[in-house]
């Protein structure tokens, strides 16, 4: 791709990042309506492992982190390790070089993936101590 | 011939990537690839797409991010193995992946656009 197309690529992609971030910061999810319902949630009423993943976001750039975790843990611990690759990523397309990256031993990532998995299906069980994965479940009353 | 730094497909002899500029011809730093002992982090990179697969995995929420994730794996397992070609190769596939999983979530968003839309418009000529 030319040099000065990709520039003007990497800056609508920014301009596009900042605009979501932007949005989900300053609007709810769990009120405004401006975002989709899970599709998965929608057609079988079941959770996803991203279920209140947006509104567990939204309560983090507030800085609820109680609220955050109640709404999706796995998405408060993945938050850090995700921020800090994309940004790693965005470095790498402007400056040409990565932040200091960890190589992953495979069989962590595979774990992940597993932990993702069952996370989605354990928080569908309506059994204590299950229920309380489910999203908002321990911010009720 | 694959780069080894962003893993674009290149023509057959090229003397630098299309894509990155990385210098092909042999140097005493880039020319000697020994296999790599297992436990030691490779030098040579290949993105994984990790972080893209979990993001839409997490944000999309859709199965497709899934088999993003295990070829995100496939390609750190490779890298340690010391089979260079087969990390690109699944670092394509879950580059791949990760669009399709990020293509079904944008779209979702433009058919809950859609249909908010027509809701909104339908109720304005109701009243």
């Amino acid at each position: 791709m030319p040099y000065f197309r990709k520039h003007w690529l990497l800056a609508g992609l920014l301009a596009v990042a900042a605009t979501a971030v932007a949005t989900l910061a300053l609007f709810d999810p769990a009120t405004s309506g401006l975002f989709p319902p899970c599709p998965l949630r929608y057609l079988t009423g079941w959770y996803c492992p991203g279920c209140g993943s947006l509104r567990a976001l939204h309560q983090l750039l507030h800085g609820n982190l109680r609220a955050a975790w109640s709404l999706n843990p796995l998405t408060v611990l993945l938050s850090p390790f995700l921020a800090y690759g994309t940004i790693s990523y965005a470095f790498f397309e402007i400056r040409g070089r990565y932040l200091p990256r960890i190589f992953l031993p495979p069989v962590w990532i595979r774990v992940l993936c597993a932990v993702i998995i069952l996370f989605g299906i354990m928080r569908n069980i309506p059994v204590h101590p299950f229920n309380l994965l489910a999203p908002g479940a321990t911010l009720l009353p | 011939m694959f780069c080894d730094l962003c893993g674009a497909n290149n023509p057959e002899g090229s003397k630098v990537c299309t894509q990155c500029g990385r210098n092909f011809q042999p140097t005493p730093e880039n020319s000697i690839q020994p296999p790599m002992p297992m436990g030691v982090t490779p030098s040579v990179h290949v993105p994984n797409y990790l972080v893209f697969a979990i993001l839409t995995t997490v944000l999309c929420c859709l199965p497709a991010g899934i088999p993003a994730i295990v070829y995100a794996a496939q390609v750190n397992g490779k890298l340690q193995a010391g089979d260079i070609a087969g990390a690109q190769l699944a670092s394509k596939n879950a580059k791949m992946w990760c669009w399709v999983a990020f293509g079904a979530g944008l779209a979702v968003l433009v058919l809950y656009m859609l249909v908010v839309g027509l809701g909104v418009m339908s109720n304005m000529t109701r009243h």
